[in-house]
């Protein structure tokens, strides 16, 4: 687990799936259809990711992605085209957890199978030997773009907490 | 897709599956909980009726398989039912979301099956990598007394029949 990548570097091409969010999956009796995104939708744009080691996990998702929703507001007037969140969990799993969150169409939640994209980053981590059925994850990180360059890399280096991954901290690198 | 290696009458291998257990804590999703082991063998002498599903919040989707289960928790009991559990190849943590999002609470455990192992033994799981998903368990229900099986509904289209509540009630 040590970033390949620096500020100023071109992100690779990956593709996520994900569920879209519609007001019809708020009554949880719908699931969504998974559908791709690659990266290149984000050419000439400027987008927000952080990435959890996985849904439902601690540090809590009361301590990493709440934060993120709460000032999605002002990570858009500072410029802000799309805010994602990012695991290596199924778009399935994505799209009920975020719902918990109450993300609506605020924040996307993306899957990057087996942690593809962010280990071409060098942000995976393999969590196979904690003996708790986790295998190979992303890291905690956030990641800013702006045409598909980074602006701004934040790693955890504890994975259990969250503080250059966190919101304040990519609010004041925006 | 592998075949059934499990039947009426058959003991099954031991197995062991993480979890989280449930406390009220756990109801205002601040918390996350700490995973636990749990070992088959602590069903021995016990009636277990066991629930697998391909993954936590897909189709045919929750509002399907589960809900009849939690409903019917009464009947399950009153049919001299011991234990209830949901079996999933997720992580404990997502079975954990997914069993407060359903009000599972302490009556039915969400199991993590990892990588469908246990399952995998029984001929019940299924390779779904080239959506993604990697290996996962079918959708199925066992009866198992005393560590015997003594219930196999496993179904073949995506469904819900052989596994449901009401197939599985009309078998105990």
């Amino acid at each position: 687990m040590a970033p390949t990548v620096n500020v100023g570097d071109a992100v690779p091409e990956g593709t996520f799936v994900y569920v879209p969010f519609t007001p019809e999956l708020e009554e949880h009796s719908a699931c969504g259809i998974p559908t791709k995104l690659s990266t290149d939708a984000w050419k000439g744009k400027k987008v927000v990711l952080f990435a959890v080691p996985g849904a439902f996990t601690p540090s809590c998702h009361a301590n990493h992605a709440p934060p993120y929703l709460a000032k999605v507001p002002e990570l858009k007037a500072k410029g802000a085209d799309v805010v994602a969140v990012v695991s290596a969990n199924d778009p399935f799993v994505l799209s009920g957890w975020s719902r918990i969150l109450g993300f609506g169409d605020k924040i996307l939640a993306l899957s990057d199978p087996d942690a593809k994209w962010s280990s071409a980053l060098g942000l995976d981590v393999d969590l196979s030997g904690l003996g708790i059925g986790l295998g190979k994850r992303t890291t905690r990180y956030a990641i800013v773009l702006d045409d598909l360059k980074i602006k701004y890399l934040g790693v955890e280096p504890d994975p259990t907490q969250v503080t250059v991954s966190g919101v304040d901290a990519v609010l004041a690198a925006l | 897709m592998s075949d059934i290696k499990i039947k009426v009458g058959d003991t099954i291998p031991q197995g062991t599956f993480t979890y989280i257990p449930w406390t009220p804590e756990l109801e205002d999703h601040s918390a996350c909980g700490i995973p636990v082991k749990l070992s088959t063998d602590e069903w021995k002498g016990k009636k277990v009726v066991l629930v697998s599903v391909p993954g936590a919040f897909t189709p045919t989707c929750h509002a399907n398989h589960l809900p009849p289960f939690l409903k019917k928790y009464d009947e399950f009991k009153a049919k001299g039912v011991d234990v209830i559990a949901v079996l999933a190849a997720n992580d404990a943590f997502v079975l954990s979301g997914w069993a407060r999002f359903l009000g599972l609470q302490d009556k039915i455990l969400a199991l993590s099956d990892p990588n469908a192992k246990w399952s995998a033994q029984l001929g019940l799981s299924q390779d779904l990598s080239a959506v993604d998903f990697g290996t996962r368990t079918k959708r199925y229900a066992l009866v198992i007394d005393d560590l015997k099986v003594t219930y196999v509904g496993v179904e073949t289209e995506r469904v819900v029949s052989v596994s449901g509540a009401d197939a599985v009630l009309a078998a105990l």
